[in-house]
């Protein structure tokens, strides 16, 4: 009796698994059809060039799932993502030394993350409005970062060997094989699932998304918790900003452009649902692997990139509708009881 | 004249664990106006939605108009000639009189439109009921009682014949009370049936023909207003049957541990003061919308509080949220379990452990595992939860296992007050009898209970000492042993004479 429930205990101990799962396996399958259609893709090289374009979309998957979770939305990942490349790239194209570059340019994303956090928060801001605006103005910083110009190569500003350290931190060099980039978002990866899962914030998090009354009745400081997760994705999106950066040695105003969709896209294919509560972060890493392969095998196999589009657009809103779907399924028969 | 325009017989109707009616008896005829009286829960709103269509019967009849009807939905009662207005008025804000007045039926001139024919209608029907309000004004820059004049007029103008007005009076002032009523009584010299619902019984002798009395679920008496009185109506709205056993404990009464002063939130919480011992149960009565809710959320900091003091074991405490009450030892399991108390979505685990994470977790912030268990197993246990384990959605429960999560979340710590607001709403007698042995555990451990709740035997027998709460302000405190069903009512219904106040 008791190796029963404990059993069960294990079995249904982590919630949202399910999704989650259903997204690796779209993953693997995936991978396994572009294998057949061109066996190139699943070479090592490939694979290990899909992770590390994987990371940008896994960290904006990260960010934008734990806005999810709470029921809001980040429109400003993207914008915020631009900010953090050509602040640090300007910094850094005029010889200021990358430790000072980044740490600026991190204090003004997560600027951006309390501003969010205080209007959805304390204001109680639809939060697509808030982070509208927020989007509009963090693109019109970085627009204004290099007076509305694209940044001089960063090697230009801090010297060849340090400009080649820093791309090679953030985006070329290898760790056990595999490219730092991916392993930098796996970590953050891996510490805000633990933040979700393990932790006093993280509980916070999913109690607010599930019913955010019962939240504040049961003592959880809404406003604060809000704002964490809006610092969450602002950080996450400093950091992709680091790696487009590094990936292009310079800042690009028009960096990650609807970055925000993408991040969604990620965290819905893994199961996470868009009116919070529920969902597993391990879903967006299958989100974002989902992604990003398609991006990748559509792209080799030379797909026209209007059926690319279409393809991507149609897997996801197809994620949306079978959570819809199988939501209403359950609304709908406790109704007919 | 006079003639019988609604006969409802024999009328049941069933919700999963109560019979909300049992063979009711229902008449209205034309040109009266037709008070429908009884306690919370006795199955007047019930009926006056299958009457209405919103509810389908089980089984009886209904004619209206000497037309036998089937199962009627809202249209069919409308087509009808059945209007009813809601307490919580059904208004579009943003939109015009005239616009809210024909919502849905718009009149239409080709594709167009034609807003200036609404607007004559509209005018024509609110001066006929000698109306001033302009119909292109926005509905939501007009006060209550004028809304409330709107969606009358907007029955009137689908031919309503059959008028239900449930609660029409309770946010209105005296002189709009007076405007109401000289609309109601030209409604009934047209021959218009009107269903008058409200607990302030001093304000049916302006306006009341007959009554009809209801009490749990079933049809006690119906008869002239001019016959009967006041005494006699309340006698007979509550005499309700005592049917469970409360498990009564009894108990030292203690030293004081928590009291109010002066609080005050709103209209609905009007100088409020009382004091809990150790060893009691205080009981809060009243009927619905007497403020008791609103003093449990201001007590607890969910809603601004514009004064008031509230001291814990001799200490004054400052609650400005519900954070603040818990640090000082003050708990409240909220009325509306799934909109206030429980996060569904998740894990009976995770919502027990929700207000308890200070307790859980080590200096930053990481969950013990092992603890949470520990607490969650012991939650299980102590409440006799019934569920395959703790990881099943609290949504999933039956209404008795969710309100034990809600109470289970508060006695994990050691709180000084604890507040349950209307517990046993909605669940079956067994998971009753818990909640109620709960509440004397708690008070045998010195523990300070209120206890709010609108089913009058319920406070009577597990309540020590009960406050009576009506419009906002305490107006009695009785002992529980030595009160009457009669008396707690009188106390209930102690409202403001509005009239009283006007004349002076």
């Amino acid at each position: 009796m008791s190796t029963l429930t404990e059993n069960k205990k294990k079995k249904t101990a982590i919630r949202g698994l399910g999704a989650a799962m259903i997204g690796f396996a779209g993953w693997a399958v995936l991978l396994v059809v572009f294998g057949m259609i061109d066996p190139n893709i699943l070479k090592w090289t490939n694979i290990l060039n899909l992770l590390r374009s994987m990371a940008k979309y896994l960290l904006v998957g990260v960010g934008q799932s734990v806005i999810l979770i709470t029921g809001n939305i980040d429109l400003s990942i993207g914008s915020v993502v631009a900010m953090s490349a050509m602040i640090s790239a300007t910094m850094m194209s005029k010889g200021i030394s990358i430790i000072v570059a980044v740490l600026v340019s991190l204090v003004c994303c997560l600027v951006v993350g309390v501003i969010n956090g205080v209007l959805v928060g304390k204001f109680k801001l639809p939060p697509f409005i808030a982070t509208l605006g927020t989007m509009f103005c963090a693109r019109g910083v970085a627009y204004m970062a290099n007076n509305n110009r694209n940044t001089d190569a960063i090697a230009s500003g801090i010297g060849k060997e340090a400009g080649e350290s820093f791309q090679n931190f953030f985006y070329y060099g290898k760790t056990l094989g595999v490219y730092n980039a991916f392993w930098i978002a796996f970590v953050i990866f891996l510490v805000v699932f633990f933040i979700m899962s393990k932790t006093r914030t993280g509980r916070h998090i999913y109690a607010i998304g599930s019913n955010v009354e019962a939240a504040k009745l049961s003592g959880v400081n809404v406003f604060a918790t809000t704002t964490k997760t809006y610092l969450i994705s602002a950080f996450c999106s400093f950091v992709v900003g680091l790696i487009l950066c590094a990936q292009a040695s310079m800042g690009n105003m028009e960096a990650g452009v609807s970055y925000e969709m993408y991040g969604v896209a990620a965290g819905v294919i893994g199961g996470i649902s868009p009116l919070g509560g529920t969902g597993l972060l391990l879903g967006a890493f299958a989100g974002a692997g989902v992604w990003q392969t398609l991006e990748n095998g559509l792209g080799i196999i030379g797909a026209p990139v209007g059926i690319q589009r279409i393809v991507i657009g149609v897997i996801v809103t197809g994620a949306v509708l079978i959570d819809v779907v199988v939501r209403q399924g359950v609304i709908g028969k406790k109704a007919k009881k | 004249m006079n003639e019988t325009i609604v006969s409802m017989q024999g009328i049941c109707k069933s919700f999963p664990g109560v019979k909300a009616l049992d063979n009711v008896h229902f008449e209205l005829r034309s040109g009266e106006v037709m008070a429908l009286l009884g306690e919370n829960g006795a199955g007047k709103s019930t009926l006056m939605k299958i009457l209405s269509g919103v509810y389908t019967r089980d089984s009886g009849t209904v004619e209206i108009f000497g037309q036998q009807c089937g199962d009627l939905n809202t249209k069919q009662a409308q087509a009808l000639g059945v209007a009813i207005i809601h307490q919580e008025l059904n208004m579009c804000p943003h939109l015009t009189v005239a616009e809210n007045m024909f919502l849905g039926r718009e009149k239409k001139k080709g594709f167009m439109i034609d807003m200036k024919a609404m607007e004559t209608e509209a005018a024509q029907i609110l001066s006929d009921l000698k109306i001033d309000i302009s119909p292109s004004e926005m509905v939501g820059n007009l006060p209550v009682s004028k809304q409330q004049m709107v969606e009358i007029a907007k029955a009137l103008s689908i031919n309503a014949k059959v008028l239900i007005m449930d609660e029409p009076t309770s946010a209105l002032t005296a002189k709009e009370i007076d405007e109401l009523f000289r609309i109601i009584k030209r409604l009934r010299a047209d021959g218009c049936g009107i269903v008058y619902i409200s607990h302030r019984l001093e304000e049916l002798q302006h306006i009341v023909d007959r009554v009809t009395i209801m009490r749990d679920g079933q049809y006690i008496t119906s008869m002239n207003f001019q016959d009967a009185t006041m005494d006699e109506i309340i006698t007979h709205m509550v005499g309700r049957e005592i049917k469970e056993k409360f498990p009564r404990v009894e108990c030292q009464k203690g030293e004081k541990i928590f009291e109010v002063k002066n609080l005050n939130a709103g209209r609905m919480v009007r100088d409020i003061n009382f004091e809990v011992y150790a060893g009691e149960i205080v009981g809060f009565a009243g009927l619905m919308g007497a403020g008791r809710t609103e003093t449990t959320r201001a007590i607890f900091g969910v809603d601004p509080k514009s004064s008031g003091e509230l001291i814990v074991d001799g200490k004054t405490v400052t609650v400005n949220n519900p954070m603040d009450a818990i640090r000082a030892g003050i708990v409240l399991a909220p009325e509306d379990r799934k909109k206030d108390g429980l996060c569904t979505k998740l894990p009976i685990r995770e919502n027990i452990a929700l207000p308890n994470l200070d307790l859980l977790c080590n200096p930053i912030g990481v969950v013990s595992k092992k603890k949470e268990d520990a607490m969650c197993d012991k939650a299980v246990k102590d409440l006799h939860i019934k569920t395959p384990n703790v990881e099943v959605d609290a949504g999933s429960l039956s209404g008795g296992n969710q309100q034990k999560v809600v109470v289970g979340k508060w006695l994990a710590r050691d709180s000084r007050v604890v507040i349950f607001d209307e517990p046993t709403r909605g669940i079956d007698v067994a998971a009753k009898v818990e909640i109620y042995n709960l509440m004397n555990q708690l008070k045998q451990q010195g523990i300070a209970v209120m206890f709010v709740s609108s089913e009058m035997p319920e406070v009577m027998g597990i309540a020590d000492r009960i406050i009576v709460m009506c419009d906002g302000r305490i107006t009695g405190e009785v002992m529980a042993r030595e009160t009457t069903q009669a008396e707690i009512l009188t106390l209930a219904t102690r409202f403001e004479n509005k009239f009283a106040e006007d004349a002076v």
